[in-house]
C-alpha cells in the first residue's frame, strides 16, 4: 500500500484501485453512510439551504476571481496584527520555511493538528529528517502516524482500521497494554498527547479559511487538538493554501452554516477558533508568535484554466465523497495523493499535471451526486469532462492520451455533426456504403476499424430516418386535424 | 511590488495591480431572535442535544448548585476567570469553602491542566447550535476552557445573539475568538462517539436569571 505524503510522481488509479483490501469498502461506507445522514438531517432542518449554497458558490467564485486582491488585504492585516508572512511558491519552499522557523526557535518536538496542506507538502517527512518530532494529534491521525499510513477518509482517517488492529497497535509502538476498547483507546491517546501537547515547542496547523479583512486564521475541530496546538506552545505555524482565502466575516457566516452540517452532520463542528496574530498578552495564553506560511504549490497556475480553477471553491467538507459510488468502493488510497474522492480526482490532476494524475478523470462514473451535495456547488461532473479532453487532446502538461488519428476523425465527425447539409448528406451516405457489406439483417463483417466490434458480433446497419419519420407524421397530424 | 506568487496569481486571471474588486455577492439575511425565554429554551435543548448538561439558575442557587457538582464530579481543583461577574458571584470563596484547591487562571500550563474544573463565562452565545463564544485576555485565559476535564461556564441571557452575523459585527476586530459547540468529540475509532478526547469531556451551562 502506497504512503501518500510525498508528490507522487504517477498515480496509477487503475493499479492502487485493484489492490484495496476488502476491509476498506465496508469500513469507508459504514462511515461515509453515517455522514450522508447526519448531513440529509442537516439540510432538511434548513429552509435556506439551496439559497446558502448558492451565495457559498458565488462568494467562493468572486473570491477566486478576485484573489490577488484578497491575497494582498490578507498579508497587510496579519502584519499589522502581529504576525508575520511567508510565501512559499513550491511544497520545498513550504518545507523549508518551517524548518527555518523551527531551527531559530530550538524546536525539538512539534505538534500538529490535521492539516491537508501539510500533507499536500510531506512536512513531517521534512522534520522528521531534521531531527525534529512532529506528532500528528488528531485521534485518527494519530492512529495512522503509528501505523505508517496514508488516511482512507478525509473525515475519520483510520476508519479502515478496527479497534483490535489499533489496540495492537498501541501494545507494539507504545509498548503499553491497550484494550480493545474505542473509549479506552482515545483515553490512552489523550494521556499520551497531553503530555506532548504540554511539553511541544512549536504547534503546527493549517486553515480552513483566511479572512482578508482581518487577517484572521479561522480553524474549525471537533477534538480540542487544534485549541491545543495553538494555545499551548509558544510559536505557532500555520501552513495554508492560498485559496483558502475568503473577502470578510459576513462570508464567514455563509460557509460556518455549510461546512460542519455537509462534513459531518454537525450544525457546527466543536471547537472554532478565529485567531488574529498572536497572543497579546502572557497570561492569556496563545503563542508568542505566529506564523502564516501561503502555500501556492501550483494553484496560481491552476488558476488559468476559467473551467478547472472552480475547484478552488472547496471547504472540504469531503460530502461528494461520501456520496461517491467509485470512492465508496475504493476508498482514500487509490487517489494516490493527500486529497480523494471527486474533489481529488479534479484537483490533483490539475495540480500535479494531467500526465501524473491522467487516469483520475476517469475514475468516475459522472453520476453527478457529488454535484448534488457540493455546498459550494462546484460543478464536478462538468470538471471532469473537461479534464478527461485535456487529457485526451493533450495540454501544456502532457501528451494527447488519444492518437492523432482517432482525434481527427473525431474532429471531422463534430465538424459534420453540425452542420445541417452534411449530416443530412451523411445520413444518406451511410446507408448506401453500408449497403455493400449487409447480409440480411445485420452487418457480420465490417470493415476496418470497424471489425474489432464484428469480430465479436454482428453490427446493426446504420439507420438514420428520424427527420423523415417527423416529416411524415406532422403532414399525417396535420390531415387528421382538419 | 507584489510578491511574485500574488504576480502569477494576477498573470493567471489575466488582471493587473489597477484592475478594480469585481462586485462582491451580497450576503443572505440573518436569522431572526424569537422572544428572550424561547432562546434560552432552544439554547438549552441544543446543548443538551450535544451531551452537555445546561440548566437556569438563579444567582442564589448558584453555592447549591456549586456544592452538588464538586460532589458529583469529584472536583479537587479549579480555575476560575477573573472577570467582574464571577468574582460578584462568590464563586473562588464558595468553592474554597467546599475545600476544593483554587489555580490562579494565569498559573503555568502544566498546572492547569492538573484541574479538574475549569469555570468561565461566555461573551455572546447563539441559541441555534448551542454555541458559547469566549473572548481571550488576561482575565479571560484560553486554557480555563481547555485544560480541565470540565467547563462549567455561567452564562446571562444578555449574552443571546440572535445569528453569527451579529456576533461577528461585535467581535471581528477581537485578537481570539473560540465557538465551544458541546464537549470535546471525536469518532475516530470505528465511528463510535468518544467525549472528551483532547478538550473537556463534560460541558455544563448554567444561565442566570432573576
Amino acid at each position: 500500500m502506497n504512503i501518500m505524503s510525498e508528490t507522487p510522481t504517477y498515480i496509477n488509479f487503475e493499479e492502487y484501485s485493484e489492490h484495496v483490501p476488502a476491509s476498506i469498502p465496508s469500513a469507508v461506507q459504514q462511515a461515509t453512510s453515517r455522514f450522508v445522514g447526519g448531513r440529509a438531517a442537516r439540510v432538511a432542518e434548513l429552509p435556506q439551504w439551496e439559497e446558502l449554497r448558492q451565495i457559498g458558490s458565488d462568494i467562493r467564485l468572486h473570491t477566486i476571481e478576485n484573489m490577488d486582491v484578497y491575497l494582498t488585504r490578507l498579508e497587510e492585516k496579519v502584519i499589522s496584527a502581529g504576525g508575520h508572512v511567508h510565501w512559499a511558491e513550491t511544497a520545498e519552499d513550504a518545507n523549508r520555511i518551517v524548518l527555518q522557523i523551527a531551527r531559530e526557535n530550538n524546536v525539538k518536538t512539534a505538534v500538529k493538528s490535521k492539516s491537508m496542506a501539510t500533507e499536500e507538502i510531506g512536512l513531517n517527512h521534512a522534520l522528521e529528517a531534521a531531527g525534529i518530532e512532529a506528532i500528528e494529534t488528531d485521534l485518527g491521525e494519530y492512529i495512522i502516524q503509528l501505523a505508517g499510513t496514508g488516511p482512507s477518509h478525509i473525515i475519520v482517517p483510520a476508519v479502515h482500521l478496527k479497534k483490535e488492529e489499533i489496540a495492537a497497535l498501541f501494545s507494539e509502538k507504545l509498548g503499553i497494554y491497550a484494550p480493545t476498547d474505542p473509549i479506552e483507546l482515545a483515553r490512552i491517546a489523550r494521556e499520551i498527547l497531553r503530555g506532548k501537547f504540554l511539553n511541544a515547542d512549536m504547534g503546527i496547523s493549517g486553515g480552513n479559511f483566511l479572512v482578508a479583512e482581518t487577517g484572521t486564521l479561522v480553524m474549525v475541530t471537533n477534538e480540542g487538538n487544534g485549541r491545543m496546538c495553538t494555545t499551548l506552545p509558544d510559536l505557532h505555524v500555520a501552513v495554508v493554501g492560498i485559496d483558502k482565502v475568503i473577502p470578510d466575516w459576513e462570508s464567514l457566516t455563509v460557509f460556518l452554516k455549510l461546512l460542519a452540517r455537509s462534513a459531518t452532520g454537525q450544525k457546527l463542528s466543536t471547537y472554532t477558533q478565529f485567531i488574529t496574530g498572536p497572543r497579546r498578552a502572557e497570561g492569556e495564553f496563545g503563542p508568542k508568535v505566529f506564523h502564516l506560511v501561503l502555500l501556492d504549490n501550483g494553484r496560481s497556475k491552476v488558476l488559468k484554466d476559467p473551467v478547472g480553477r472552480e475547484v478552488f471553491k472547496c471547504i472540504r467538507c469531503g460530502a461528494c465523497a461520501n456520496v461517491c459510488p467509485v470512492y465508496k468502493n475504493v476508498g482514500g488510497f487509490a487517489y494516490g495523493w493527500f486529497i480523494s474522492g471527486p474533489i481529488g480526482a479534479i484537483l490533483s490532476p490539475q495540480m500535479l499535471g494531467t500526465q501524473t494524475a491522467r487516469e483520475l478523470p476517469y475514475a468516475s462514473t459522472l453520476c453527478g451526486a457529488c454535484a448534488d451535495v457540493c455546498p459550494v456547488k462546484i460543478p464536478i461532473p462538468a470538471i471532469l469532462r473537461h479534464l478527461r479532453r485535456r487529457v485526451a487532446q493533450g495540454d501544456e502538461f502532457a501528451q494527447p492520451s488519444i492518437p492523432a488519428p482517432i482525434r481527427v476523425s473525431a474532429s471531422i465527425v463534430s465538424f459534420a455533426l453540425a452542420q445541417n447539409w452534411l449530416y443530412r448528406f451523411g445520413t444518406r451516405l451511410l446507408p448506401a456504403l453500408m449497403s455493400i457489406f449487409k447480409r440480411g439483417d445485420w452487418i457480420p463483417n465490417a470493415p476496418y476499424p470497424l471489425n474489432r466490434w464484428t469480430k465479436a458480433r454482428p453490427l446493426p446497419p446504420f439507420t438514420a430516418q428520424f427527420r423523415r419519420w417527423w416529416k411524415v407524421r406532422s403532414s399525417k397530424r396535420k390531415r387528421d386535424s382538419k | 511590488m507584489s510578491h511574485p506568487i500574488i504576480e502569477n496569481v494576477r498573470r493567471s486571471l489575466g488582471r493587473t495591480a489597477q484592475t478594480p474588486l469585481g462586485l462582491p455577492p451580497t450576503i443572505y439575511e440573518s436569522r431572526q431572535a424569537e422572544s428572550v425565554d424561547s432562546e434560552i429554551e432552544r439554547f438549552l435543548s441544543e446543548v443538551k442535544k450535544l451531551s452537555g448538561v445546561g440548566q437556569k439558575l438563579s444567582p442564589f442557587e448558584i453555592d447549591v448548585a456549586l456544592e452538588t457538582l464538586v460532589a458529583e464530579q469529584n472536583i479537587r481543583k479549579t480555575t476560575v476567570w477573573d472577570t467582574p461577574n464571577l468574582n460578584l458571584l462568590g464563586i473562588t470563596e464558595k468553592l474554597r469553602s467546599l475545600g476544593v484547591e483554587l489555580i490562579p487562571p494565569n498559573a503555568s500550563k502544566h498546572e492547569m491542566a492538573l484541574c479538574d474544573l475549569g469555570i468561565t463565562e461566555a461573551d455572546y452565545i447563539l441559541p441555534e447550535t448551542g454555541t458559547l463564544i469566549l473572548h481571550s485576555s488576561v482575565e479571560k485565559p484560553r486554557a480555563v476552557s481547555l485544560l480541565p476535564r470540565i467547563h462549567l461556564a455561567i452564562i446571562r441571557p444578555e449574552l443571546l445573539r440572535a445569528d453569527m452575523h451579529q456576533v461577528f459585527a461585535e467581535a471581528k476586530d477581537s485578537h481570539y475568538l473560540v465557538f465551544i459547540t458541546g464537549p470535546s468529540r471525536t469518532a475516530d475509532i470505528e465511528l463510535t462517539v468518544t467525549l472528551g478526547v483532547h478538550g473537556p469531556k463534560n460541558l455544563y451551562v448554567w444561565m442566570l436569571r432573576g
